[in-house]
């Protein structure tokens, strides 16, 4: 029996003192380059604006922590990818690990300690598992080399819609190339790995200590088995192993040396961008600091934040494809905002000194730049900022951005008159303030006025459920469905303003600071215990952001208060419909507020039969509406969002209606049908005229 | 250099309006008050001037009102105004075009500027006077309806294109000091957003009596007026009735009609 600590890592084994020595000067070499690197990253993130982070330090970390070790945000919508990088990460991280270890023991433990435990059992086993790892790292690799060279998927192409071929930042072979020395350099080091636990093997098979044990590398012993089996004699393979040694380390060495200064630094900066994430990134957008201008003009009023985040983008392409502005041709990648952003922050806060405040816009159609028209195709639907597996927070980006335009008045005329006419009526339509409950006077019984009695529920009627024509009916339709189940509520008339949820989307702070203050004195003078509203937009603004304004109220979507009034039998089901329905989730209650069940079992109360289409749920794909886009016009001869969802509806065999559940979905869509030439194959419906329909 | 441009904030009919019980002017309730559109272009042809200028260029917004008007003015100055005058005293209630005018001009003398920019009329009384009132009492000369300006900032002349009927543009030299009153669609106005407007609350508008520009009393109000309004009202409205029926039941019910109207017998 051999002595367990004979049975060892074979480390420096015959290397004469001055070679080790080489290799621990090339070794610090590139732990101080990293050093530097990661401190001039570091300089770069603090000259951004300071970000408060709001919540507890600890479950930040448990989040960021299970975010990593299940890899569910990376698997999302791409499980091979998922799969393919767990294995990568694992092996890799197991590599490291291991590695590290040794130099726990040989550089800190044995000679400051005499510590030894790198032996014996413990040595086996690890060496077993790294070899383990070392075939996940480059099955891995392997696999996104296939997904890279031979999958083609277009998100992966790089090709950017806000740029024109020819223009200075279009070209993206850079990155390309990039992706693939990241990869190769891994698999070179991955494979010549296991080629130097090979010929090692092979070297000292003379050694019982090494060679009886070989089977606990499974992999290096099989390479071993071959070599020999192919005449390699223990001399050469000696030489082998002597080159391989320094090749295989020099690589590591320097893909350490380079983690900072490449794409590899993903490995920090996403775990530091899911440790700051905000999980309501999108649904409370940041107030403007008292006293400072808003939104963002240069690289440096971005918080360091959101300079970390752009570096933990690792281009995988997902928001791309979920951005329904990008989905139907216009100007902007959500990818491409933050890819132009990083390259500009890097141009401009990487050197020791900073530019002059003139050459740190990132305004403008220069190289790093973000263009108008990209800011103003942004429907602030959330896709981008849901499906992002390193938490990187586009719509708060885009809407300071839009903030600093608003302030320079560089926006569509259209737009700069809509957002004239609500602060000069409270209402985007231009109507009176004063006709904004009139829809009830055709109503058989009185709407009671919430300023003026006591309500248990106060609805919040929302401008285009008030105003609209079409969506006055189902306005109606749901105060008769209240009337009906006895439910005691009223509206604020005249006291309701725009809730201001996509005015602050489109970057008119002011304005919706406005509004909501106009809306929280309104509700204060009140007296009620609940608020419903019919209008998603409406529902996500005084949940999430009224409460940063003190305004704290208990609101729900119609969809739950009905669930609940047929749960408690106030109504019933008289008729049931036996529709065969697909359901489109409104940004604002699906993805911004999770509301994606109460719709569906309403729909099932009805007796309608759901399918899903194949964009659902968390990924609904936006009806173009958001973001202050209804009041902007689409481009002549492109396709909409509505249209584009509309066509994907259309697909479903025998489908008969398309709900909704928003004032402004029924407005799109209904126009959608008719412009995609789909009008009689179905109807769209709001989901309240459903209701009422098998209620009486 | 300086240019003054007086502005106007006017009032929008809200639905089913109701005039007030002097007859003479719809009930206060029912009016949406605004910075009057054609201002808009004018106080922006004097930004565009002042943004491409070399030299300082200073611009004055004036108004004449009460302190509502106030926030009218700050949406000037939230633009890009750098002063803001607001003229008035119990006693100018009740001016008419023309001696609003009068106050204008004077605020004018006081200011000497290069150029005065008014909008050709206002959107709710529409005299489309005012401008040229002030043109007159300054003894400056004038140009209307301006849709077209060129101007280097201290030149002595401006060329300016006016709009005559029929698409025709009737362009002129015109000498320094002077006034245009500028027409819809000369330049695309800017936005000031509610921030800067808040932020603009900050700064300050001088207010002055007519007194402290050299007016009497009688000067202003009724009495400096040269028109007064007698009534406000909505006219009855048109009686015209569908004749229903076959070809020959309306063709009877015309001619009972036009018998009727013609007189009996006649």
């Amino acid at each position: 029996m051999i002595d367990a600590d004979r049975i060892t890592r074979v480390l420096f084994e015959d290397f004469a003192p001055a070679a080790v020595r080489v290799f621990y000067v090339i070794g610090y070499g590139a732990i101080a380059v990293f050093g530097y690197g990661v401190y001039v990253q570091v300089r770069k993130y603090r000259r951004g604006a300071a970000a408060a982070l709001g919540g507890n330090g600890w479950a930040r970390l448990g989040a960021m922590t299970g975010s990593l070790l299940s890899h569910r945000t990376v698997a999302r919508r791409d499980r091979p990818a998922g799969a393919a990088h767990r294995l990568i990460f694992f092996g890799f991280g197991l590599l490291f690990l291991g590695t590290a270890t040794i130099t726990l023991e040989y550089d800190i433990l044995a000679p400051l300690f005499g510590i030894h435990f790198w032996n014996g059992s413990f040595y086996l086993w690890f060496s077993l598992v790294l070899d383990i790892a070392g075939v996940a790292l480059i099955a891995g690799l392997l696999y996104m080399m296939y997904r890279r060279g031979w999958l083609r998927l277009p998100k992966l192409d790089y090709a950017r819609p806000d740029r024109a071929p020819g223009d200075p930042d279009y070209d993206r072979t850079g990155y390309r190339r990039e992706d693939w020395a990241f990869l190769w350099t891994l698999l070179v080091i991955g494979v010549t790995g296991f080629v130097l636990e090979a010929v090692r093997l092979v070297w000292l098979a003379a050694r019982p200590d090494v060679w009886d044990y070989r089977w606990w590398s499974p992999v290096g012993a099989l390479f071993a088995e071959a070599m020999r089996a192919a005449g390699l004699s223990a001399v050469p393979a000696g030489w082998l192993r002597d080159g391989l040694w320094w090749f295989h380390g020099i690589i590591a060495l320097v893909l350490i040396a380079l983690i900072p200064f490449s794409k590899v630094k993903h490995i920090f900066t996403a775990a530091g961008s899911l440790l700051v994430r905000d999980p309501l990134a999108a649904q409370r957008l940041p107030r403007v600091p008292e006293g400072q201008p808003a939104g963002v003009e240069r690289i440096t009023d971005f918080t360091w934040k959101q300079l970390l985040s752009l570096d933990a983008c690792t281009k995988c392409g997902r928001c791309h494809e979920a951005c329904p502005a990008r989905a139907v041709g216009a100007p902007l990648s959500p990818r491409d905002v933050i890819l132009s952003l990083r390259e500009f922050a890097n141009r401009t806060l990487q050197s020791g000194v900073l530019p002059d405040a003139a050459e740190l816009s990132v305004h403008g159609k220069g190289p790093g730049q973000v263009a108008m028209e990209t800011l103003w195709s942004c429907r602030t639907c959330m896709a981008c900022v849901e499906i992002c597996p390193v938490a990187v927070e586009h719509v708060p980006i885009i809407v300071q951005l839009r903030r600093k335009l608003v302030e320079d008045g560089a926006m569509e005329p259209l737009l700069a008159k809509t957002l004239q006419t609500i602060h000069k009526t409270g209402n985007s339509l231009g109507e009176s303030r004063r006709k904004r409950g009139a829809w009830s006077k055709a109503l058989p019984f009185p709407v009671k006025d919430a300023r003026k009695e006591p309500v248990d529920v106060l609805w919040f009627v929302g401008d285009y459920a008030s105003f609209d024509p079409r969506n006055q009916k189902v306005t109606q339709g749901f105060a008769t469905l209240l009337h009906q189940a006895n439910v005691d509520f009223g509206i604020l008339y005249d006291g309701e303003s725009n809730a201001g949820n996509d005015v602050r989307r489109v970057g008119e702070e002011g304005l919706f600071e406005t509004l909501a203050a106009a809306n929280i004195a309104s509700l204060g003078a009140a007296s009620f215990k609940t608020i419903v509203t019919t209008d998603p937009h409406s529902y996500n603004t005084i949940r999430n952001e009224y409460p940063d304004f003190g305004g704290n109220y208990r609101i729900q979507h119609y969809t739950t208060l009905l669930r609940q009034l047929f749960g408690e039998g106030h109504l019933k089901v008289a008729k049931p419909l036996g529709l065969r329905a697909t359901f489109h989730d409104p940004c604002h209650l699906g993805r911004f507020n999770q509301g994606y069940e109460a719709p569906r079992e309403l729909l099932g109360l009805l007796g309608c039969e759901l399918v899903e289409m194949g964009r659902c749920r968390a990924n609904s794909f936006c009806c173009g509406a958001g973001g202050g886009r209804i009041w902007m016009a689409d481009p002549v001869g492109s396709e909409k969002p509505a249209q584009n969802r509309i066509k994907e509806a259309a697909a479903i065999p025998g489908l008969q209606v398309y709900v909704v559940s928003c004032p402004k979905d029924l407005t799109m869509f209904e126009d959608a049908l008719k412009t995609t030439g789909n009008e009689g194959r179905f109807v769209v419906r709001e989901l309240i005229e459903l209701v009422r329909e098998a209620v009486t | 250099m300086k240019i003054l441009v007086p502005v106007k904030q006017v009032a929008a009919l809200d639905e089913d309006f109701e005039i007030d019980s002097t007859g003479r002017d719809v009930s206060e309730e029912f009016l949406i008050r605004d910075l009057n559109e054609w201002d808009d272009y004018s106080l922006e042809e004097a930004l565009k001037i002042k943004d491409g200028a070399t030299m300082p260029v200073e611009v004055v917004a004036v108004s004449v009102g009460p302190e509502r008007i106030d926030e009218s003015l700050r949406k000037c100055l939230a633009k890009g105004a750098d002063r803001a005058i607001r003229v008035w005293d119990a006693g100018v209630e009740g001016s008419d075009s023309i001696a609003i005018a009068r106050l204008l001009a004077a605020v004018a003398k006081r200011e000497a500027p290069d150029l005065l920019f008014a909008g050709v009329q206002s959107s709710d009384h529409a005299f489309a006077s005012t401008g040229i009132a002030t043109a007159s009492f300054l003894g400056w000369p004038h140009a209307a309806v301006v849709a077209y300006l060129g101007y280097e900032p201290g030149a002595r002349t401006a060329v300016v294109r006016r709009e005559l009927e029929g698409g025709v543009l009737h362009e002129l030299a015109i000498d320094c000091p002077a006034v245009l009153t500028i027409q819809l669609g000369i330049n695309a106005p800017r936005y000031a957003s509610l921030r800067s407007i808040k932020q603009a609350a900050a700064k300050p508008i001088e207010v002055l009596a007519p007194a402290a520009l050299g007016l009497a009393d009688s000067d202003v109000g009724p009495s400096g007026s040269l028109s007064r309004v007698r009534r406000m009202y909505i006219p009855d409205k048109g009686r015209a009735q569908m004749i229903e029926g076959t070809a020959v039941e309306q063709a009877a019910r015309l001619a009972e009609i036009i018998r009727k109207f013609k007189g009996a017998g006649a």
